[in-house]
C-alpha cells in the first residue's frame, strides 16, 4: 500500500472523545483553569500520536494476491492475499471484502503472512474478489485508517451439485442386457438408503419384505468402474442451470466411485479421464458453460 | 486471526478492570474535595462490581431503574449536604458518583467508551481546588492507564497486558507533549469568564470587605500563600515597615466595618523621598484588591520584564481615594505586576467628604466607650496628646493578644475594652477607631497583610494568610497617619510575626512558628519550586501569554497568522516522527535500507516499482528498460529475495556486504534518464 492512498478519519468513539476534549477546553477557559488547559493539550497530544500510530500501523503493508480457490455455488470462496510488512509488528488489521466479511490480523516484525479472506460463492462462473478494505483503528481505537486494493483476482464458482441426485446414467458402450450381467457379475458391496430414482432391480427387496426399511444394493466391480459418458443430451427435459447442477453432481458422483468419464457439452467436450485435475478442468467447464443463443 | 467483535457484546473481565482502574484513579485525586460519603459511595460501587461475581450483582434489568433511582437518591442527599444544587461543587460531587453508578451500569464497550470520557472530565474538576505541583502529577496516574483503557476497549477478546500497554501510552505522551506545550502557550486565553460563574467559584481563602470580631483571627490559622513579593535590589524593607495595604473599611453599624459604598478615586502619593519597586504575584482571591506596602507611590504596573503588548491596556488598577487598589474584575487568575511605594506612612486627606465618612458612629452603640473616649478627650489638649493617651491605655491595662477571644455583647467594642480585654487584631483596630471617632477624629480600619517571611531559597518575600492584620489609620491636621493598636499591645507581632506574638500554649499555624526545623527549610524550598510552578504554568494567563508572543516577535501577527504557523509546526512534528520511525526500521534492517535505496534509485530514474511487484519481477522490467545493466539488476533483485525470503545461511553478512557492494555500483541517475 502507497502511503498517499491511506485515508484517515476519528471512530465514533474518536469523535466522542474529541467532544470531550472540547468540554474540557470550554471548562478550563472559563475558569481560567491552566492546568485544565495543560491535561486538555496532554490528551490532545495522545490524541494526535495515535493518529500517527494508526498511520504507521497501516502504511508500508505491501499486499499482493496468492490465489484465488474454488468453491460450488451456495458455499464459501476463499482468496488468499499476502501481506509483507517490512516494518515494525503491526496489530489488529482488519481485511474487509467488498460483502462486508472481515478477517483480523496482527503482522509480526518483519514477516509475512498469508491472509485467507472468504466470500459467499454467488452464482457460478468466475467471482471476483472486488475491492478489498485493508483498515484498522489500533491503537486506541479513536482513528480509523483505512485503504484499498483492487486485485484481478478471480475465483471459479462450480454449479450447486443437485442433491439428490438421480443415480449415474448408464455407460454409452454397452446395452441394458450386458449392463445387468455386468451387475450380476459384481460382487455386492452393502446396501446403502435408499435414494429417489435408484433402479428398481437394485432395491434390497428382501429388506423391504422384512420390513427393515428401503435400501439400495451397492455394487462392487467391473460395472461400477466402466468408464462414463456425461452428455448434456441425457440431462434433457430440465432447464440450463439444471442440467449444470445434474452434471456436476454426477462428475462428482463419479470422482467418488473413482470412475473415468468424459463430458460432453454442447460448446465444449472433455475427453475421457479421472484424476482431480480432471474433475476440476470438468467442473470449470460446467461452471463457465455458456449457451448459445 | 480473530473475527471482529460486535460492539454489543459484553464487557469481558480484563476490559471491567481496565476501566475500574482509570474511574479510580480519576476519583482518587478529588477524594479530598468531595464529602466524605460522597468519596465512599463513589469509589465503593466501582469497587463493588469490581469485586463482586457478576451473578450476585443485581441483573441488568433490574439496574436499569435501579441506578437511576440510586443517582436521584444521591441528588437529593448533595442537595441536602449543600443547600443548593446548580453550583460548581455540589455538580463535581454529583459527577463524582454518577461516574461510579455508570460504571455499574456499562454492558458493552460503547458504554465503556462514555466512561471513559466522563471519567477524563472529572480528572478535570479537581483543578477547581488545586493547581499545585502535586495536583498536576495526581493526574497522571489517570492518563497512563487511559490508553491502555482505550485498547482493552478496541480489541475485546484479547487480553492487554498491563505494564506494555501503559509503557506505550507513556510513549504517546511524551511524543505528544510538542503539541501539547505548542496549544498551551498559542491557545488564546480570556481575560474573563465565558458565563456567569457559580458564586463558589468566587470563594476563596483572603480577606473580605467586612470585618467583624474573629473574622481576621479565623484567616490567621490558614498557612496558603496570599502572594509573594521579589524586592527590586532585593533589599526588602524590615518587618515593621511591612504593611500591606487591603480593603479600608469605614462603616461601622455597631459590631462590623465594611467598606464605603461608593469609592472615590484618588492619587499615589507624590514623594521626594526613598521609594521601594518590587513585583508581586497575587494568588487569586475572588475579589478585586491589589495589595500594596504603604503607601502606593504609583498605579501597578505590568512587571518590567513583561510591559503590555503595544496598544494594550497598561493600568491593572484603579487608586480609591482611601488608596485601596482595585483591580476592574474579581481576580480569578494569578496576575503579577509591579507597584512603587513610599515608606512614609502619611497622605493628605481628600475633603470634607472623607472627613464625614470617617467620624460616622452608631450612637445607641458601645455607649461606655463612647462616654469613656469623650471623658478622656476632656482631660487632654490636642487630639495627638489624646491618641497617645488611648495607645498607653492599650499599653498599660492587662489587655491580651489572643486568636481566642472570649465572646463578646451586643456592644462589642465595650465587652472588649472594659470586660474581657482579650482580642485578636481587629478587636484592637475597631476598638481604637470607635474611641477616635467618639472623640471627634476622623479615623478607619485598614485591613490587608503584616509581615511576611523571607524565603532564603530564592530570596522572595511570601505573605501568608496567617500574615493577615488590620490596623488604624487616623486624619490628623489633614493628612492620613498610620495606627497599630496591635503594636502597642503586641510588640512582637509587627517585628517578628504572629508567632512571637501570641502566648504560649495558643494554636499557631506551622509556618507562622519562629523556630527554623529541618521540616520548615525544607517547606521553604518547596515553595520556591511552587512559586516557579504558580509563576511560570499556573499564572499563564493572558498576560503572560502576550508577554511570551512578544518575546517570540509575534505580538503584531493577525491570529490566521499564528493559527498557520501552529498547523505548520503540527506538521513538521508529525513529518518528524514519521521520518524517526522510518529510520529506525532502516537502522534495523540493512536488507531493506539497501533494497529502499535501489528502488529509490530506479524511480528517480523513470521506473518506479509496483505496490505489488517482487523484486525479481522488478529486476526483470529494470532489466528490460536498461539492458547495459542487466546482470547488476538480477543480482541485485535476487540477492536480495534470498535475503529477504529466503533461509537463515551462516553467510548473511557476506551476502549483504555483496548486495551493498552492489547497489553501491547503481549507475547514477542522469545515466538512467538517458534514454
Amino acid at each position: 500500500m502507497r502511503h498517499r492512498r491511506i485515508y484517515i478519519l476519528p471512530t465514533r468513539r474518536g469523535l466522542m472523545f474529541i467532544a470531550t476534549l472540547a468540554i474540557m477546553l470550554v471548562t478550563s477557559m472559563n475558569y481560567g483553569l491552566s492546568l485544565g488547559f495543560a491535561l486538555t493539550f496532554l490528551l490532545s497530544g495522545l490524541v494526535a500520536s495515535a493518529l500517527l500510530k494508526t498511520y504507521r500501523n497501516l502504511a508500508g503493508i505491501a499486499v499482493s494476491p496468492v490465489a484465488a480457490g474454488e468453491a460450488f455455488a451456495g458455499t464459501e470462496l476463499s482468496f488468499s492475499l499476502s501481506f509483507a510488512n517490512a516494518g515494525a509488528s503491526r496489530s489488529g488489521i482488519l481485511v474487509t471484502t467488498a460483502a462486508q466479511r472481515s478477517v483480523s490480523v496482527d503482522l509480526g516484525a518483519g514477516a509475512t503472512h498469508i491472509v485467507q479472506v472468504t466470500s459467499e460463492a454467488l452464482r457460478r462462473g468466475r467471482q471476483s474478489l472486488g475491492r478489498v478494505t485493508i483498515s484498522s483503528d489500533f491503537p486506541l481505537g479513536l482513528w480509523r485508517g483505512w485503504a484499498y486494493v483492487h486485485f484481478a483476482l478471480s475465483g471459479v464458482v462450480y454449479p450447486t451439485p443437485e442433491a439428490p441426485a438421480p443415480p449415474l446414467p448408464p455407460g454409452h458402450e454397452g446395452s441394458d442386457a450386458r449392463r445387468s450381467a455386468r451387475a450380476a457379475e459384481a460382487e455386492l458391496a452393502g446396501l446403502r438408503d435408499y435414494q429417489r430414482g435408484d433402479a428398481l432391480n437394485r432395491i434390497a427387496w428382501k429388506a423391504v419384505a422384512r420390513g427393515a426399511g428401503w435400501y439400495s444394493k451397492q455394487f462392487e466391480g467391473a460395472g461400477g468402474r466402466g468408464p462414463l459418458e456425461l452428455e448434456w443430451a441425457d440431462t434433457q427435459g430440465l432447464d440450463t442451470e439444471a442440467r449444470l447442477s445434474r452434471l456436476t453432481a454426477w462428475v462428482l458422483a463419479a470422482e467418488r466411485e473413482a470412475r473415468a468419464f468424459a463430458l460432453r457439452l454442447p460448446e465444449a467436450e472433455l475427453p475421457l479421464g479421472q484424476g482431480a485435475t480432471h474433475r476440476r478442468s470438468a467442473l470449470t467447464a460446467l461452471a463457465l458453460f455458456t449457451e448459445k443463443a | 486471526m480473530i473475527f471482529a467483535s460486535a460492539p454489543a457484546t459484553p464487557l469481558t473481565r480484563a476490559q471491567l478492570t481496565w476501566l475500574a482502574a482509570l474511574v479510580l484513579l480519576a476519583q482518587l485525586p478529588l477524594a479530598l474535595y468531595v464529602p466524605l460519603w460522597i468519596a465512599a459511595a463513589g469509589a465503593g460501587l466501582v469497587a463493588a462490581r469490581l469485586a463482586l461475581p457478576a451473578e450476585r450483582l443485581p441483573s441488568p434489568q433490574l439496574r436499569r431503574w435501579l441506578l437511576p433511582l440510586l443517582a436521584l437518591v444521591v441528588a437529593i442527599g448533595i442537595r441536602m449536604r449543600f443547600g443548593y444544587f446548580l453550583a460548581r461543587d455540589p455538580c463535581v460531587a454529583f459527577l463524582y458518583v454518577l461516574v461510579g453508578i455508570k460504571y455499574l451500569e456499562t454492558r458493552n464497550a460503547r458504554d465503556g467508551g462514555l466512561l471513559v470520557c466522563l471519567a477524563l472530565f472529572l480528572l478535570l474538576t479537581q483543578f477547581f481546588y488545586t493547581q499545585t505541583i502535586g495536583a498536576a502529577l495526581a493526574t497522571l496516574p489517570a492518563v497512563l492507564v487511559l490508553g491502555g483503557t482505550l485498547t482493552a476497549l478496541r480489541e475485546a477478546p484479547t487480553n492487554v497486558e498491563w505494564r506494555p500497554a501503559i509503557v506505550q501510552t507513556a510513549r504517546m505522551i511524551v511524543q505528544g507533549i510538542p503539541i501539547a506545550a505548542l496549544l498551551f502557550v498559542l491557545f488564546p486565553r480570556l481575560a474573563g469568564p465565558l458565563w456567569g460563574l457559580p458564586a463558589d467559584a468566587l470563594a476563596r481563602t483572603g480577606l473580605s470587605d467586612r470585618m467583624a470580631p474573629g473574622s481576621i483571627g479565623a484567616l490567621s490559622l490558614s498557612d496558603e500563600v496570599a502572594f509573594r513579593v521579589d524586592f527590586d535590589g532585593g533589599l526588602a524593607p524590615p518587618p515593621a515597615q511591612r504593611y500591606w495595604r487591603g480593603p479600608v473599611l469605614s462603616r461601622f453599624d455597631g459590631e462590623t466595618w465594611t467598606l464605603l459604598p461608593r469609592a472615590r478615586s484618588g492619587v499615589p502619593v507624590r514623594t521626594d523621598s526613598r521609594t521601594v519597586t518590587y513585583t508581586v504575584t497575587l494568588e487569586p482571591h475572588g475579589r478585586l484588591w491589589l495589595f500594596a506596602l504603604e503607601q502606593p507611590a504609583s498605579l501597578p504596573r505590568r512587571p518590567v520584564d513583561a510591559p503590555a503588548a503595544t496598544g494594550g491596556d497598561d493600568t491593572l488598577a484603579l487608586l480609591t481615594s482611601d488608596h485601596q487598589l482595585l483591580s476592574r474584575a474579581p481576580l480569578l487568575q494569578a496576575v503579577r505586576y509591579t507597584e512603587r511605594s513610599t515608606l512614609v506612612g502619611t497622605f493628605p486627606g481628600v475633603g470634607e467628604a472623607d472627613r464625614r465618612d470617617n467620624l460616622q458612629l452608631p450612637r445607641d452603640r458601645n455607649p461606655r466607650a463612647i462616654a469613656f473616649a469623650r471623658e478622656l478627650r476632656g482631660q487632654v489638649d490636642s487630639d495627638r496628646a489624646y491618641i497617645a493617651a488611648v495607645l498607653d491605655r492599650f499599653r498599660n491595662e492587662p489587655f491580651v493578644y489572643t486568636l481566642t477571644p472570649a465572646p463578646l455583647g451586643r456592644d462589642p467594642v465595650d465587652g472588649f475594652l472594659f470586660d474581657t480585654r482579650r482580642g485578636f487584631c481587629e478587636h484592637y483596630a475597631g476598638a481604637f477607631v470607635v474611641l477616635l471617632r467618639a472623640a471627634g477624629i476622623p479615623a478607619r480600619v485598614v485591613t490587608g497583610y503584616q509581615g511576611g517571611e523571607i524565603n532564603p531559597d530564592g530570596g522572595y518575600l511570601i505573605v501568608r494568610q496567617s500574615d493577615a492584620h488590620a490596623w488604624s489609620e487616623a486624619l490628623l491636621d489633614g493628612r492620613w497617619q498610620r495606627f497599630d493598636p496591635t503594636a502597642a499591645v503586641a510588640p512582637s507581632r509587627v517585628e517578628r510575626g504572629l508567632g512571637a506574638a501570641l502566648p504560649l500554649g495558643e494554636q499557631i499555624p506551622y509556618m507562622a512558628q519562629l523556630d527554623m526545623t529541618w521540616l520548615k527549610q525544607l517547606r521553604l524550598h518547596w515553595d520556591a519550586i511552587n512559586y516557579q510552578w504558580q509563576r511560570g504554568v499556573v499564572g499563564f494567563n493572558l498576560d503572560r501569554q502576550r508577554d511570551l508572543l512578544r518575546d517570540l516577535r509575534l505580538d503584531n501577527a493577525r491570529p490566521w497568522q499564528i493559527v498557520a504557523l501552529a498547523a505548520g509546526a503540527i506538521l513538521l512534528w508529525g513529518i518528524f516522527l514519521l521520518g524517526i520511525a522510518r529510520m529506525k526500521l532502516l537502522r534495523v534492517d540493512p536488507v531493506l535500507a539497501l533494497w529502499a535505496q535501489a528502488c529509490r534509485r530506479l524511480a528517480l530514474g523513470g521506473l518506479r516499482r509496483n505496490p505489488e511487484e517482487g523484486p525479481l519481477a522488478y529486476a526483470q522490467r529494470a532489466a528490460r528498460r536498461w539492458p547495459q545493466w542487466r546482470a547488476l539488476f538480477e543480482r541485485i533483485g535476487e540477492s536480495y529475495a534470498l535475503l529477504r525470503y529466503g533461509p537463515q545461511t551462516t553467510d548473511r553478512a557476506d551476502l549483504i556486504a555483496a548486495l551493498r557492494r552492489s547497489v553501491d555500483t547503481l549507475p547514477p541517475v542522469r545515466a538512467l534518464r538517458v534514454r
